[in-house]
């Protein structure tokens, strides 16, 4: 038996916001660094870098990861959706929309990680009550907006359904 | 002057312009921008406290493939290497010794940043550990090590050339302020309390963490990329240090990820832009979050306080006593001792008061400017303190806050601005949304705060509204859009003023080199101040179109009126782009409008009247885990009189986060150090408040009365609702079980321990 | 950032411990990484290898087993919260599970990276020990048994060799009947305080034939408390609604409380006691057929 590590670069596919991407990644390579520096898709944002902030957040196979503490290989074979691949200017995800029509953004820095991880609950449960809102909420952290506005944010696309 | 009838987007909560990049990703912060052949930096700080540096070794790190520059404070020769806005006590890299746990004493560029982490680990440097002090107390006790032995002090603020150290001690700055009979006051009172309150180490937490980008180019000019909220003061600051004339340097200034005062002055900039010039390419300093808790901090206090009343209630007498930690190094928190404690009198009526207030070393992260600005230091022991007056003198709470009210128009300091609001409408305000006087179910109780801040006095804004030929127009400004909405605000003041629709309007990203000054985006000074420049400048432009409209017409110009992005004169309408062309005779051209607020020094005791007062009250109700001391913050209400809301949906959005913040510090947030080393540096270890913490009922009300001296008769709003929340919740608290704590934040077990006291007494 | 490292990824465990054999000390297992990628960003950590266990067939297999509730080393918690064996066998793991991290952790973290790693503040743990746990560890040299008990040593410690692989935990469902409740309680973002407990009661009879009590996160590892399990037997619930200070008394005298960032050692002790108390009322109740709402402040109760 004798097993073979991926020492250097290795190549990767996915399908990154709906679109075949191919490219050769470092085993140690983050996602958010090839996200952000190879792919120029800088929506993602490091801020805590500890898995606790959400500021990171992506979504693999539909589910909110931390982009900031996750290896790129492993997004192999696997689909990514970044906030760019939300929606367009043209036609925004209705979470954008609500997003800003309730003032939910500020800085903004933690907007693209709160709109994925409430896009991720609304795919779980269409409907989810606000006590479901805020406990799913509990790994992205906003420091602007005290929260409520999300909130209800949230809760109005849901309802909007 | 401007357009007459009723406003169409002033008042109104229309989006923020720059929702839309915000809500798709594209918006682009400081860590989001790249050069061509920039090389990455990394910082190796001291993990120690306080240490001589015996030897710092970097041929290795030099030698290492990849590198670009190593800088030690030995090679800084070419360059001023102090820096600091009130005291240029701080130099660029430790130089013979390290005065905090994150001190930086080694810079390294790099290709990329895991070939600078690779040089930093091939550093060596020797320490010799020291004796630090790590608290007021230990800094203040009589032959403490000092933190800066007589080293030279260079004021970079002309007012604070009155920096008044005590030498041969940790105290770097004091502040004195008396009026009436100061202390003597105490000998009309019938009642005297004296208590001392402290305030913890808090950080900012902007979750954007601070970074800079340096490029020089060919003919030794600057640019520097920077999440600052003063990028004239980081100009001024750049310029001392690398001998150059401000027109030299550019700072520009991208979104960013919140500030909350934590990117007031010069931070990474001086570093970046040092290593820049070594390296002989553009350089980014990126700090990490970790970075941001050893880069700035709000300076804790301990405050002790005497409140002297009369028999009927009213106080006669205020005497405070504080000694604010500001950590290694001095930021600018020399101004934050004497601003906070300028108004711990609160919106009070007091004939005799002296004030005193030490700025303070310790060997810790320094402080430096928060939400807020010394003042939530204060207000927390001053408004828990009037609570435990009113229970001794039998007085409600409200009430006695109510009789003892400035009123509108009423002086609170001699030569300063006198008071723009009505005091009592934002506390009858406050009652009623906590329905004060309902009472709480069991197990619940109420309490309220209030509070007075005065902003940054002098100050100068300018602003440059440009209208070109198809009628559209530029706002430039230098007002930092950190979240907090001004942006949008700035246009729409413009769009007002010129009477075109809002989508019309672009406001400019600062940048030195091409907006016009503006000394600092803080202070909730923006609206205000930079608002009325605005205003200024768009009614310049309209004043040209009038005029232009009249020799046109033939009519007066008092005879022409603005609507719709034109002039109106009788039965004639002459829309904007048609009077430019009339103008200048050709379709190009364009109208420039200046507006300059600069109220200039005054006799006031800090130096220059405030421009507006900010005032602030908040009322929570509470409940409590009796056996765990687990806080909860059932309901909160939040008053702000903020003159008119521009947008009153942001007001609110301002408000609702400030509260939050508040929260933090009143219930979890803390910085703890042991053995001289900052043990929770992250947010695993330090944590701020999530969703989970909103008080399910939270109302954020308003009062508008158009009184205030911003555009439209706005007032400045955003850190006042900040201040109220701690000493509201802790009389909450007061009242719910008689515990009087007076240490934040009101943790579980800190609760605990005092219920437990109680208990065994 | 991460310093460079090589990825083994075997695909069974045989291979996996055979790289371990090989690279020692040098080389680290990986599952979700959410653990130990952070500690090798921050250089607290630092290996030439990982080596991935999470692509190795079965091991992430959550399953009924001789009795048991299997749970692989892979499984992440998400899988566990939703496992339908676990629902039907163990269906309070399930609603813990709900509570671990956030959501992004769940979603990546296993449940064989929480135990392997020991951190103290592992609600995990805590409540495995209450369903008896054993883990299965696997090397060149086959499996063994060990008891969760004996697994975890201390923080950051467990009884794994090197070569060793956690390839399950193996859970004792609690027999039909039983009541049982698990509280978490703290402000920080790892839980302050977690206990769990389970009332067994003989078919028909209202008495408490046996009891499981496991607290943990306030010490070094999380612990059984058997003086304060035995005082319950033989209590009828009734006994239980008066008496259960005296049980909590017990379970803060005996548990191992250390101070740190959450509190100190004295809080944690009293905490014990408040919440063993609190939680064997709820258990009690919902033994009784009910099932109390209680609210607390920082506090979740499943
Ligand atoms: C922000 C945050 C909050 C958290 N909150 C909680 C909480 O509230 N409650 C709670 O219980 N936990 C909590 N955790 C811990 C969480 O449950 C663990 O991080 C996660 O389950 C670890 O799994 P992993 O697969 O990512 O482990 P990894 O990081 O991959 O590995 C962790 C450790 O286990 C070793 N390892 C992994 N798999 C194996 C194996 N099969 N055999 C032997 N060794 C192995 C690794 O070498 C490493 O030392 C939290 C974690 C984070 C980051
Ligand atoms: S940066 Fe990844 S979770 Fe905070
Ligand atoms: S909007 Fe600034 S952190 Fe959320």
């Amino acid at each position: 038996m004798n097993i073979i590590p991926i020492r250097s670069s290795c190549s990767i596919r996915v399908t990154l916001n709906g679109r075949p991407v191919e490219l050769a990644v470092r085993p140690e390579a983050l996602l958010l660094d090839v996200l952000r520096d190879r792919l120029q898709l800088k929506g993602a944002k490091r801020s805590c870098d500890m898995q606790v902030c959400g500021a990171c957040t992506v979504l693999l196979d539909g589910a909110p990861v931390s982009a900031c503490t996750f290896l790129a290989v492993e997004a192999d074979g696997r689909e990514i959706v970044t906030v760019e691949g939300l929606g367009t200017e043209e036609r925004l995800d209705p979470l954008q929309e609500a997003f800003i029509d309730h003032a939910a953004v500020q800085c903004g820095f933690c907007t693209a990680g709160m709109l994925l991880t409430a896009k991720a609950l609304l795919a779980e449960d269409p409907a989810p009550t606000r006590e479901r809102v805020v406990h799913y909420l509990r790994g992205n952290l906003c420091r602007c907006t005290g929260y409520r506005k999300i909130v209800e944010a949230i809760l109005a696309c849901a309802h909007a359904r | 002057m401007s357009a007459p009838g009723p406003l169409r987007v002033v008042g109104r909560s229309v989006r923020r312009t720059d929702a839309l990049e915000k809500v798709t990703g594209r918006a682009r912060y400081l860590s989001d921008l790249e050069l061509p052949g920039m090389a990455h930096a990394r910082l190796l700080r001291s993990p120690y406290p306080r240490a001589r540096l015996l030897g710092v070794e970097v041929a290795r790190a030099r030698a290492h493939p990849g590198v670009h520059a190593v800088l030690t404070a030995a090679d800084l020769t070419w360059c001023e290497p102090f820096y600091g806005p009130a005291l240029r006590d701080r130099p660029l890299l430790a130089t013979d010794v390290v005065r905090y746990e994150g001190d930086p004493v080694v810079a390294v560029a790099a290709v990329d940043e895991a070939t600078a982490v690779e040089a930093l680990d091939l550093v060596e440097v020797d320490y010799e550990e020291l004796p630090a002090v790590m608290t007021l107390e230990e800094a203040l006790a009589p032959g403490a090590p000092l933190v800066h032995a007589g080293e030279p002090l260079a004021g970079h603020f002309s007012d604070l050339s009155t920096l008044r150290a005590r030498p041969g001690t940790n105290i770097c700055h004091q502040f004195d302020y008396a009026r009436g009979r100061g202390a003597g006051g105490f000998a009309e009172a019938a009642l005297t309390l004296e208590d001392t309150y402290t305030f913890p180490r808090v950080q900012h937490y902007s979750m954007e963490p601070h970074g800079a980008i340096a490029a020089w180019d060919a003919e030794g000019g600057l640019t520097v990329w920077a999440s600052t909220q003063n990028p004239f003061s980081v100009r001024a600051e750049l310029a001392k240090m690398f001998g150059l004339p401000a027109s030299r340097i550019r700072i520009a200034v991208p979104l960013l990820g919140g500030g909350f005062g934590g990117k007031t002055y010069a931070k990474l900039e001086p570093l970046a832009a040092a290593l820049a010039r070594v390296a002989g390419r553009p350089v980014r300093l990126q700090a990490s979050v970790e970075d941001a808790f050893r880069t700035v901090r709000r300076c804790s206090a301990r405050v002790r306080v005497r409140l002297g009343f009369r028999r009927d209630g009213g106080l006669v007498a205020v005497q405070c006593d504080a000694d604010f930690d500001v950590g290694a190094y001095a930021d600018i928190a020399p101004r934050v001792i004497q601003k906070g404690t300028y108004t711990a009198t609160g919106p009070y009526r007091v004939p005799n008061v002296v004030l005193h207030s030490n700025a303070v070393y310790t060997n810790t992260t320094p402080g430096g400017a928060f939400r807020g600005f010394g003042v939530p230091q204060i207000a927390w022991a001053v408004e828990s303190m009037m609570d435990v007056a009113a229970e001794r003198l039998g007085r409600d709470p409200v009430d006695l806050r109510r009789q003892n009210l400035l009123a509108h128009g009423e002086e609170f300091a001699r030569g300063d601005t006198p008071v723009d609001g009505k005091l009592e409408e934002s506390l009858s305000r406050v009652a009623e949304a906590i329905r004060w006087h309902q009472a709480s179910a069991a197990g619940r109780a109420k309490g309220v705060a209030v509070m007075m801040k005065a902003s940054v006095a002098p100050s100068v804004s300018e602003a440059i509204v440009r209208l070109h030929a198809d009628g559209s127009a530029s706002v430039l400004v230098s007002t930092v859009e950190m979240g907090q909405g001004a942006r949008t605000v700035m246009a729409q003041i413009a769009a007002e003023v010129l009477a075109i629709p809002l989508a019309r309007v672009t406001v400019v990203p600062p940048d030195t080199s091409i907006t016009p000054y503006d000394q600092t985006t803080s202070s909730s000074r923006s609206t205000t101040m930079v608002g009325r420049a605005v205003q200024d400048a768009a009614a310049d432009v309209v004043g040209q179109l009038l005029k232009i409209a009249a020799a046109h017409l033939g009519v007066p110009a008092g005879a022409l009126a603005v609507d719709d992005a034109a002039i109106v004169g009788g039965q004639r309408r002459l829309g904007y782009p048609e009077l430019l062309d009339l103008h200048f005779g050709m379709r190009g051209g364009e109208l420039i409008g200046r507006g300059v607020v600069a109220p200039g020094r005054t006799q006031a005791p800090l130096g220059g009247s405030t421009p507006f007062w900010e005032v602030a009250m908040g009322g929570a109700e509470i409940s409590l885990d009796e056996e765990t001391g687990a806080i909860c913050v059932e309901a909160y209400a939040s008053v702000a009189d903020v003159g008119r809301c521009i947008n009153p949906q942001q007001c609110e959005a301002q408000d609702e986060g400030a509260v939050m913040q508040g929260l933090g510090h009143t219930l979890l947030e803390e910085m703890v150090y042991e053995g001289g080393v900052l043990l929770n540096a992250n947010l695993v270890g330090y944590r701020v408040p999530r969703a989970e913490d909103v008080p399910a009922r939270f109302d954020s009300v308003f009062v508008e009365n158009a009184d205030g001296a911003g555009p439209f008769g706005a007032k400045g709003v955003g850190e006042g609702g900040l201040v109220p929340v701690s000493p509201a919740v802790g009389n909450a608290l007061a009242r719910l079980t008689g515990i009087r704590l007076r240490e934040l934040p009101l943790t579980p077990e800190r609760v605990w321990r005092a219920l437990r006291a109680r208990r065994d007494a | 950032m991460l310093r460079p490292f090589a990825l083994y990824r075997p695909s069974t465990v045989g291979e996996a411990a055979e790289v371990l054999a090989r690279e020692g000390p040098d080389a680290a297992l990986y599952a979700g990484g959410t653990e130990v990628l952070l500690i090798l960003k921050e250089g607290l950590l630092r290996v030439r290898s990982l080596v991935d266990v999470k692509r190795i067939p079965g091991l992430d297999e959550i399953r009924r087993d001789d009795g048991h509730l299997s749970i692989g080393a892979t499984a992440t918690h998400r899988a566990l919260e939703r496992a339908p064996a676990v629902h039907a066998h163990c269906p309070l793991v399930a609603g813990v599970a709900r509570h671990v991290a956030n959501i992004r952790v769940r979603t990546i973290g296993t449940v064989g990276g929480n135990l392997a790693f020991a951190d103290p503040h592992s609600d995990l743990a805590t409540l495995f020990l209450a369903f008896d746990g054993v883990v299965r560890l696997a090397s060149r040299s086959g499996e063994r048994d060990l008891p969760l008990a004996e697994f975890v040593r201390g923080p950051y410690e467990t009884a794994r060799r090197d070569d060793e692989i956690l390839a399950a935990v193996r859970l004792a469902p609690w027999p039909a009947g039983t009541a049982g409740a698990y509280v978490k309680f703290g402000v920080h973002e790892r839980p302050t305080l977690g206990v769990a407990v389970a009332l067994m009661r003989g078919a028909g009879g209202d008495a408490v034939t046996d009891a499981r009590l496991a607290v943990g996160c306030v010490g070094p590892r999380p612990q059984r408390l058997p003086e304060a399990e035995a005082r319950v037997c033989g209590w009828s619930l009734a006994d239980l609604a008066r008496h259960a200070g005296e049980v909590a008394a017990l379970a803060a005298r005996d548990v191992d409380a250390v101070g740190d960032l959450h509190g100190s050692a004295e809080y944690k002790r009293e905490m014990t006691r408040v919440f063993v108390r609190r939680i064997l009322l709820v258990a009690g109740a919902r033994a009784a057929g009910r099932d109390p709402h209680e609210h607390y402040p920082h506090t979740i109760i499943v």
